[in-house]
Parts: C-alpha cells; sequence; structure tokens
C-alpha cells in the first residue's frame, strides 16, 4: 500500500506542477463555456432580432403594425428602400420588410447565412399572419407546444454545458494514458519503476485515483460557473453523475489504452488521441445537433463513444430524459473496456521500449 | 542561396511530418466540409425521419379539422421514391385505450425514441367548427408534445406547426372565409452579395484560411524554433556561416511559402469541391491573405520569445489559441459580447484581419474602420517583432 | 619539428553564474595534428569546445584562430572549420542528401554533396530519411556534415560516445583520414584509449583546470620508468594492502584491485610470488601493463577518469 500512496503523492505532483495540463483540465472548459455562452446568448434568437421596415405611401400601415408588434425585439421604421438597405448593410437591422399595400417584401442579408434561417423563419410566420390579417382573419385552428414531463425548454447553451463536461472527461482519460504514460515511458521513467519491485497494476492505479479526483473538481467546477454566470438550473442524480464520472474515465483511459498498444512511436499516441479527440468533438452533438447533419455524418456520431457520452452526461444532470436501463448499460460499457484493458496497460508498461 | 535552402527545408520538413501536416492541412479541409456540409443545410429541407406519434380523440364522423390534420399527417409519412419518410408515423392500434397509448408515448417521448407527440383533442373539430361560424374564437387546440433537450424534438415540433398552419389554411378556404385569389403576395430579396448567389461555405471560406495561417503560425513557428534549438538542430547552423538574419529570411520565406501551399489546397478544395465563389485572386485581397500570414508569423516569434521550452511554448499557443480563435469571429459573429471578452475582441487581431478579409472579398459588410483592420495587426507585428529581437534566444543556454 | 599553429587559446575563463567551468587555460593547436582534450563530464571541455566552436563567449582571455586574434568567432573563421557536435541532431523528416545540401549551402565553397556521401559510405542512404538511420549513420552525417566545407580545423566533441565498438572504429578511422589529408582535429573525449589512439597532443583538463598537457607517450612517462602490475586480492584486500606496503613502493587499492607502481619488475614478482605462497592469497587476474593516460590522471587527481 506505501507504494501505492506514493505513486499517488508523485502523480499528484507531477499534475500540479505541470501547468499546462492543469490550465487544460480546469481552465478549458470554463472558457469554452464562457466564450460560447456569451457569445450564443446573442447570436440568431428571436429575442434580439431587430426589424427595418419600409411602408410605401397609400399602404395599409395598421395592419403592418399590428401584425408585427411584440414579434422581434425592436422595430424600426426607415423611409426608403434605400435608407433599408443601408441599415441592413451597416447591421443596424437584422433583416428588413417592405410593405407597399399589394406585396409583402422581406430583405436578407445574404452573407449572414447562420442567422438568415431565424430570419427566415420569422418571416414567412409574419407573412402568413399578415395574410390571414388582410382578410380579417385568425387562425381556426391552433396548436400548442408543450414539453413532455414538464422541463424547462432546454436551451442550446444547457445542453451544451453538459457536452462539454464529456468532453473534459474523455480528454482526461484519453491523455492520461495516450500522452502522460506515453511520455514517461518515452523518457525512460517506466524502465526506472520496472526495476523495482513495483507492480505496474499499483502505477495504473495511481493514475486512475488521480485523474478521478480531477475530473470530478474539473466537471464540479464547470457546472458551478454554468449555474451561476448563465443561471441555468441542472437537477443533478449525484448517484449518477459519480457511476458516469468513474465508469467513463477508466473507459476513456481504456481507449487511449488502445491508441498507445496501436501505435509503435510512444509520441504518435498522444498524437493520436489528440486528432481523435478532435474529430469526436465535432460530430458528437457537443456543439451542433446530431440532427442537424447530413445522414452519413450522423452515422458517424453514432459510432462515437462521446455521442454516448454526453447523452449520459445530460441525463445524469438532469437536461435530457432517457431509460434508466440504457444510461446504466453506457456505463457498464465504459466500465468494461477500461477494465478490458488494464492488463495490457500493465505489460505495456514493462515492455522495453522499441527502437 | 542559403535564405532560399533554409525555407525549402523548413517546407520540406512540414509537409513530410505527418502529424504536422494533419494540423496544417487535412484539419482545415476537414472542417472545412465538416462545417459546410453541417451548417450548409441549415433551413433547406433536412433528409432525416422523425418518429411521430399521432393520437386523434376526434375521430368522428363529422370531425372535419381533425380528419383533415390527421391526413396531411399521413401525407409526410407516405414514403416516394423508396427514399425514407419524413415522419415515422405511430398511431394506437385499433380498438387500443388511447389514453394508455398517449401515455405509455410520451414516456417513449421523455427518453428519445419519439422526436414528436401530436394530440387531437375529443371536440377539436366542433371547436373550428364553431369558431368558422363566428361563435366563438376556437377553444381547443392541437397539443404538441415535444421533449426538452432535444434538438430533433424541435425540429419535429416546429414542421407539425407549419402542417397545422397548412390545415387551417385549407379550412378557412373550405368555410369561404379566405379568398385564395387575394392571397398576399411575398417577395424574397437579397441583399449584400451583387448578382451572385451566396453560400454558407462562401461565409466560411475566409475564416478557414485565417485559421489555418493563424494555427500556423501560432504553432509552426514556436514548434520549430524551439524544438529546433532543444534538438540542437540550430546549433548547428550556428557553427556554420550562417547567421540569425539570414535564418530568419530564411524561415520568414519557407512560413510564407506553406501558407501558399495551404491557400491553394483550401481554395482548391472550396472551390471545385464544395463550390464556394468568393473572389480570393485579386490583388488587394492576396495582399491582405499576405499581411496575416505575416501577423500571425510575428504571433509566433513573440510566444517562441515568451516560453522557455518547446513544451512550454506549446502550451502557451494552445492557451490562446482558443480564446483568440473564437473571439475573432471567425465561425460565429460577434454578437454584443460582455466588457471583458469585448476587450479581448477588440484587442485580437484576428478580428481586425477577419474582418478586412471579408470585407475585401465581399463575404461581409465590413463593421471596423480600415485604418483599424490595418492598423491593430500592424501593432501586433511591430510589438512582436520588438519582443522577440529583445528576448529570443537562438541557442540552448545552461 | 615545430608547424605553426591554426588555434591558440590564451589565459580562456567562463563562468556559469557562480560555478567557473573554465578557469584560466591556454593552449596551443598544432597543425595538423589531432589535439585532444582529455577530462571527465563536467570538466570544461565541451565548455572550451563551445567557445572555440562559436557557441559561447568566454568571460576573459585571447583566442588566435587562423592567426587572426578574435573576441568571438566570426564567420570568417567559421567558413575554414568544420563542427561535430556532441548532441548533434537534424531535423527527422530530411532525407540525407537533402541535409547535407542545406549545409552546403551555408558555406561560400563547400564541397559537393555526392563526394561528402561517398567518403561517409551513406550513398545507398542518400535519399532516406534522417529519423530512419540508425546510430552509427547518423554520426556519419554528421561527420559529413562537418565536412562538407573541407575545413582546415575540425571539431570533433565526443565524436564515439554512446556507440557501438564498430561504429567506433570506423569513427577512428575517419580521424586518422583527416590528420592525413592534412586537417586539423581538435577532440574532446573521456575514452582515455580513444585519447591514447588517435591524438599526438593531450590536453588534461580537470574542474575547469588544464592540469597536464603533452604527447600521450611524455604524460605516462613523466610517471618514472614504472611498470605497473595488478592483482584482485578479493575478501583479503585489505591487509594484503598493509602486507604489501612494506615490501613495495606504491601500493594502491581501489575496488578490490591492488596496484602496485615499480621501477625493478622482476624482484617485485619475485616477493609477490613469495608472498602469495606464505599467506595462500591467490594473485588473481594478475595483470603487468604499462601506465596509460588513466594512470596520468589518477596520479595527478587521485580519482578515475570515468566513476
Amino acid at each position: 500500500m506505501t507504494a501505492f500512496r506514493a505513486l499517488l503523492r508523485a502523480e499528484a505532483a507531477v499534475l500540479r506542477r505541470d501547468r499546462a495540463s492543469l490550465v487544460f483540465t480546469f481552465l478549458f472548459p470554463l472558457l469554452f463555456i464562457l466564450i460560447f455562452g456569451a457569445m450564443m446568448s446573442s447570436v440568431g434568437s428571436t429575442e434580439s432580432t431587430r426589424l427595418g421596415v419600409v411602408v410605401l405611401d397609400g399602404a395599409d400601415r395598421d395592419v403592418l403594425d399590428r401584425v408585427f408588434a411584440g414579434s422581434v425585439a425592436e422595430i424600426r421604421h426607415l423611409a426608403s428602400r434605400a435608407e433599408l438597405e443601408a441599415a441592413i448593410d451597416r447591421r443596424d437591422v437584422d433583416f428588413g420588410a417592405i410593405w407597399d399595400g399589394v406585396t409583402l417584401g422581406f430583405a436578407f442579408d445574404v452573407r449572414r447565412t447562420q442567422d438568415n434561417f431565424v430570419f427566415d423563419e420569422l418571416a414567412d410566420g409574419l407573412a402568413a399572419q399578415m395574410d390571414l390579417a388582410l382578410q380579417g382573419r385568425s387562425p381556426l385552428l391552433a396548436s400548442t407546444v408543450r414539453i413532455a414531463g414538464g422541463e424547462p425548454d432546454a436551451s442550446w447553451l444547457t445542453l451544451v454545458v453538459p457536452g462539454i463536461l464529456a468532453f473534459s472527461v474523455l480528454s482526461a482519460g484519453l491523455f492520461a494514458i495516450a500522452g502522460h504514460l506515453t511520455s514517461m515511458k518515452q523518457r525512460r521513467l517506466l524502465d526506472r519503476f520496472v526495476v523495482t519491485p513495483m507492480r505496474p497494476t499499483t502505477l495504473l492505479a495511481a493514475i486512475v485515483v488521480v485523474r478521478l479526483v480531477v475530473v470530478a473538481v474539473s466537471t464540479l467546477m464547470t457546472l458551478a460557473v454554468a449555474t451561476t454566470l448563465f443561471r441555468i438550473r441542472y437537477d443533478v442524480s449525484w448517484v449518477r453523475y459519480v457511476a458516469f464520472l468513474i465508469s467513463a474515465t477508466l473507459g476513456t483511459m481504456g481507449m487511449g489504452a488502445v491508441f498507445t498498444l496501436l501505435v509503435r512511436q510512444p509520441s504518435s499516441a498522444g498524437n493520436l488521441a489528440n486528432i481523435v479527440s478532435i474529430l469526436m468533438m465535432f460530430t458528437s452533438g457537443i456543439y451542433f445537433p446530431v440532427e442537424i447533419m447530413p445522414p452519413f455524418l450522423r452515422g458517424l456520431s453514432r459510432a462515437m463513444p462521446l455521442t454516448y457520452m454526453a447523452d449520459a452526461m445530460r441525463y445524469a444532470t438532469g437536461v435530457m430524459d432517457m431509460q434508466d436501463s440504457d444510461f446504466w448499460l453506457i456505463c457498464g460499457a465504459f466500465l468494461l473496456l477500461g477494465l478490458a484493458l488494464l492488463p495490457g496497460l500493465a505489460r505495456y508498461i514493462v515492455r522495453p521500449l522499441r527502437r | 542561396m542559403a535564405v532560399r535552402s533554409i525555407a525549402r527545408a523548413y517546407i520540406i520538413t512540414s509537409l513530410r511530418e505527418r502529424i504536422t501536416l494533419f494540423w496544417f492541412l487535412a484539419f482545415p479541409l476537414l472542417l472545412l466540409v465538416l462545417l459546410t456540409f453541417v451548417f450548409g443545410n441549415v433551413g433547406n429541407s433536412v433528409r432525416t425521419s422523425f418518429d411521430v406519434t399521432l393520437v386523434n380523440f376526434d375521430d368522428g364522423r363529422d370531425a372535419r379539422a381533425a380528419a383533415a390534420l390527421a391526413g396531411a399527417m399521413a401525407t409526410l409519412a407516405a414514403t416516394e421514391d423508396g427514399t425514407a419518410p419524413l415522419f415515422v408515423l405511430h398511431l394506437p392500434p385499433v380498438d387500443a385505450d388511447r389514453s394508455a397509448f398517449l401515455v405509455s408515448e410520451l414516456n417513449e417521448l421523455r427518453v428519445g425514441r419519439r422526436a414528436v407527440v401530436v394530440e387531437i383533442p375529443l371536440g377539436l373539430s366542433a371547436s373550428v367548427d364553431a369558431a368558422a361560424r363566428g361563435a366563438a374564437s376556437a377553444t381547443l387546440a392541437v397539443e404538441i408534445h415535444k421533449s426538452g433537450g432535444r434538438t430533433g424534438s424541435d425540429m419535429a415540433a416546429s414542421i407539425v406547426e407549419h402542417v397545422v398552419a397548412g390545415v387551417d389554411r385549407s379550412l378557412l378556404v373550405q368555410y369561404g372565409l379566405f379568398d385564395e385569389s387575394r392571397t398576399l403576395r411575398v417577395e424574397r430579396l437579397e441583399l449584400g452579395a451583387g448578382a451572385r448567389t451566396f453560400r454558407y461555405v462562401d461565409f466560411l471560406l475566409p475564416g478557414i484560411l485565417l485559421m489555418g495561417f493563424f494555427t500556423g503560425g501560432l504553432f509552426g513557428v514556436p514548434g520549430t524554433l524551439l524544438f529546433g534549438r532543444e534538438r540542437r538542430i540550430l546549433r548547428g547552423y550556428w557553427v556554420t556561416p550562417l547567421d540569425v538574419p539570414h535564418y530568419l529570411a530564411g524561415f520568414a520565406l519557407g512560413h510564407l511559402g506553406l501558407c501558399a501551399i495551404q491557400f491553394a489546397c483550401v481554395w482548391g478544395v472550396a472551390r471545385f469541391a464544395l463550390g464556394a465563389d468568393v473572389p480570393l485572386w485579386r490583388p488587394l485581397v492576396l495582399a491582405a491573405l499576405l499581411f496575416a500570414a505575416m501577423t500571425f508569423l510575428a504571433i509566433g516569434f513573440l510566444v517562441a520569445a515568451v516560453a522557455r521550452t518547446a513544451n512550454g511554448g506549446m502550451a502557451l499557443a494552445n492557451v490562446v489559441n482558443m480564446p483568440m480563435m473564437f473571439l475573432g469571429g471567425l465561425f460565429f459573429p460577434i454578437g454584443q459580447l460582455p466588457g471583458a471578452l469585448r476587450a479581448v475582441m477588440l484587442a485580437n487581431p484576428v478580428t481586425y484581419l477577419a474582418d478586412l478579409l471579408r470585407g475585401l472579398t465581399g463575404t461581409a459588410a465590413p463593421v471596423l474602420p480600415v485604418a483599424a483592420s490595418v492598423g491593430v495587426p500592424l501593432a501586433w507585428i511591430v510589438v512582436c517583432a520588438l519582443v522577440a529581437a529583445r528576448r529570443l534566444q537562438w541557442d540552448v543556454s545552461r | 619539428m615545430h608547424r605553426p599553429s591554426l588555434l591558440r587559446v590564451d589565459h580562456l575563463v567562463k563562468h556559469y553564474g557562480d560555478v567557473l567551468a573554465v578557469d584560466d587555460i591556454s593552449f596551443s593547436v598544432p597543425t595538423g595534428e589531432v589535439f585532444t582534450l582529455l577530462g571527465p563530464n563536467g570538466a570544461g571541455k565541451t565548455t572550451t569546445l563551445e567557445i572555440l566552436e562559436g557557441l559561447r563567449e568566454a568571460d576573459a582571455g585571447e583566442i588566435e584562430a587562423f592567426g587572426r586574434r578574435v573576441r568571438r568567432i566570426d564567420r570568417v573563421t567559421k567558413e575554414r572549420m568544420g563542427v561535430l557536435l556532441q548532441e548533434g541532431n537534424f531535423e527527422p523528416y530530411l532525407r540525407v542528401k537533402e541535409v547535407l545540401r542545406l549545409f552546403a549551402s551555408f558555406f561560400r565553397a563547400p564541397r559537393s554533396p555526392d563526394d561528402v556521401l561517398r567518403e561517409i559510405a551513406l550513398e545507398e542512404k542518400a535519399n532516406a530519411l534522417v529519423k530512419t538511420l540508425s546510430g552509427g549513420q547518423r554520426q556519419r552525417l554528421a561527420i559529413g556534415v562537418a565536412l562538407i566545407n573541407d575545413p582546415e580545423l575540425v571539431f570533433l566533441d565526443e565524436p564515439t560516445t554512446g556507440l557501438d565498438p564498430q561504429a567506433r572504429r570506423n569513427i577512428w578511422s575517419v580521424v586518422a583520414g583527416l590528420t592525413a589529408s592534412g586537417k586539423t582535429v581538435i577532440l574532446t573525449t573521456h575514452y582515455m584509449e580513444e585519447a591514447e589512439a588517435l591524438s599526438q597532443t593531450v590536453s588534461i583538463m580537470d574542474h575547469g583546470k588544464m592540469i597536464a598537457q603533452g604527447a600521450p607517450r611524455e604524460l605516462t612517462a613523466r610517471l618514472g620508468q614504472e611498470t605497473i602490475v595488478e592483482f584482485a586480492a578479493g575478501d583479503s584486500a585489505g591487509e594484503a594492502e598493509q602486507a604489501l606496503t612494506t615490501c613495495c613502493r606504491a601500493v594502491r587499492l581501489d575496488g578490490g584491485v591492488i596496484s602496485i607502481e615499480t621501477d625493478d619488475l622482476v624482484a617485485t614478482m619475485r616477493r609477490l610470488l613469495d608472498w602469495s605462497r606464505e599467506t595462500g592469497v591467490p594473485l588473481a587476474e594478475m595483470a603487468v601493463r604499462q601506465p596509460n593516460l588513466e594512470d596520468v590522471f589518477l596520479a595527478l587527481t587521485g580519482r578515475r577518469l570515468r566513476d
């Protein structure tokens, strides 16, 4: 047990002194959330849209005012079409409407490709209401949207935060092996250990424990920041949260082990892990939903472990529902992957460096 | 001669190292293709299918509105030409208890096995009839249940809303309340791109180009210099007549050469594989790209000068990479950012270079004055050069 | 025979903070010879060499290179010298020929890379990436780079450290070839047999100081005309040392090995054999040899070159 404690202390000290990896594990998720939180809260949403309106002479202004009222954050009346175009170009308004009494024209800046689908949707709705209003009608058949289970509608950011947490678990586990352990191998530190009676599993256990603590602290910090700064409510199921952290950390360490055992050079494992984690970040529905991807990318995302990690994390933090048995199935799969690869890793520690 | 051979060596070693090649060429291309595929589709009809449950409690003989809606939903669930339908419709079995079915389907919705559950309440059609006769406005509405936290559910719910609106319009016409011949004429005006059609990839391309230059300068420069120093590669040069100014000139030339290669590849893929149409081959645009490459080269030198070890340099580059890239409006338009982040954005040369390049290529209206777009990156170049000249060490120290 | 010197150093001093790495050393390197700086790790050899290669500047002292007095080794000087660095590394993703071409481009009058390639016997590896070369091949490439400008003065900083015996002998023959073609070589090493085999002049350094200088023969001869008798005494080494001090001069015990210096080998041998018969201590692994540079270093410092 003393070897374990000493290794634990050494592992913790190495991590504490390695400022670069400290920044990665603790600051990165926070930074991501700060930037995305600040940025996304103001982009492409109806709440902040400004609409420029031009009513040409002789057109019925009242109908338009009645229909448009309250549909966007701000309506700015402009005198002419030229003025409207200038305002759109300067981004004083997001899009515009021109009403001449017969035709309702909507003007968009085509260069704002990312925002325009929101504006298009808004314009469609306004046109349909205007169409009815002009004949003095209101809809007969209405619809109301409810959220099953009664939770509040989860915003984009609410969903992104657990995704980022899942990603930071992934990188902590992955790089603990393909990065940390491989660099120890490369620098012949493992050789120094191997000539002593130390058991390789003791070293692995120390690495697992240190990473677990790191993952727990960093995810909780991130969650706390998101909760306080952006007033996102999370209803965390702590049993599942802890179960997920343990199994996912072990599982991603297992993934790191796969990379490590596959490549010849220890340094290549880190590079490979880096590339794979970036790929996963973009294809696992962390930042943009899987549903808007073309079919082949949707298929790819189903093959990405991070997709399931993000879903499980969303479930554990109470922002997305799933079958409880599915959650435990995911945890079990990760746990199994991690445990299955431990013997391979132990052999890797002992194996002499290939030249 | 020495300058040219240093430049050549820099370029070929970078192209031969698989990991550099990945970050330098494969990654920008991958991002370009991925983002184009993902966001290029937004707003267009998405080729996907949703599991939708329809529970109709209002299926009496005179239930005109309910029948119309159920019919419209069924149309979307029909397969044409063998492709997957938009809706995979789940209906209660005949003679089943519809309330119990609804409860179980709502549970399926919660755990993500249904995108949306549509409930037509009993008496909906009667209430629509009453409203049509002018007795009162309709008291009942179609209930669309979606699940919180799932984008697919949001999308399906919004499609169902459109279906309901369409059915509403045809009902109004059937009741003689709406004159279709007097339908409002709606026009769509597209501003900002002249005569050409504008696509997401056009917006993306300048950003990807700048990102490529940026990561190349930020990681490539300190990586080559610091690892070269640590592995005693530079030392091997200093014992020859080669001096620092000549090495620097060769290095800068090599870096710009790499940027040119990267530019050509990214442009080629964007143009010929993704159909981008951005006027990049104009003198002013090319000058702006060169200016950007030089700014990032200078920033790379700053990182190399500040870091003591190669690993430290890489870590530093990693730390500044993300805020500079994301707070420079490369991929997302910058909205109203709060104080500190806004300050970072305004000090960030990427912001100015992106604005400059988008303005010159007509891919976005510039929002910053040209003087600032040139002046701020220029100031960065000067500051970086000064710091590098004072602090950069060219050989291992003891 | 007295030949002019290509390189002269007077009262060279170099500090690293409080540590005095090079402590007032002076020497001159005769043209056409192999001049060796011998000493243990940390003796200041590499620092001295780094100053002479132009990697560092001395705190004090004078350097005269190719008849010019310089404060620091400059470009003009570098045109005429070639350097093999201790951890001389090359870009792993350059090919052998490209490395040679690259370095050739730094000099005004380089040799053809093909000639150099032939000379270092790496022709079949001309298109191999540096990272695929073996240790010996890499070292040959490093030597080729050092010779690309056909230098008059060649620096070899521990050229054989970490190489296997075969590769080491290859390097030795390269060095012999260099002097045969009239080049002057400055070598550092901590292998005394290398210094003995290769150099005309050896300079022994310790703690930043030059403690002896001369031809290897000269240096060993200074110990006197003694012969050294050594044997392993095992457990009884302590009492053996005591017993033998009474009969022989200069008995030393080092790691269980007794060594006796003597100028009358016959008498000493006879006494030893008598002692062995009386005490029953066998004279295991007995050897009789001439003193070498290791013994010189031992005599001067009381320590061995390699511990």
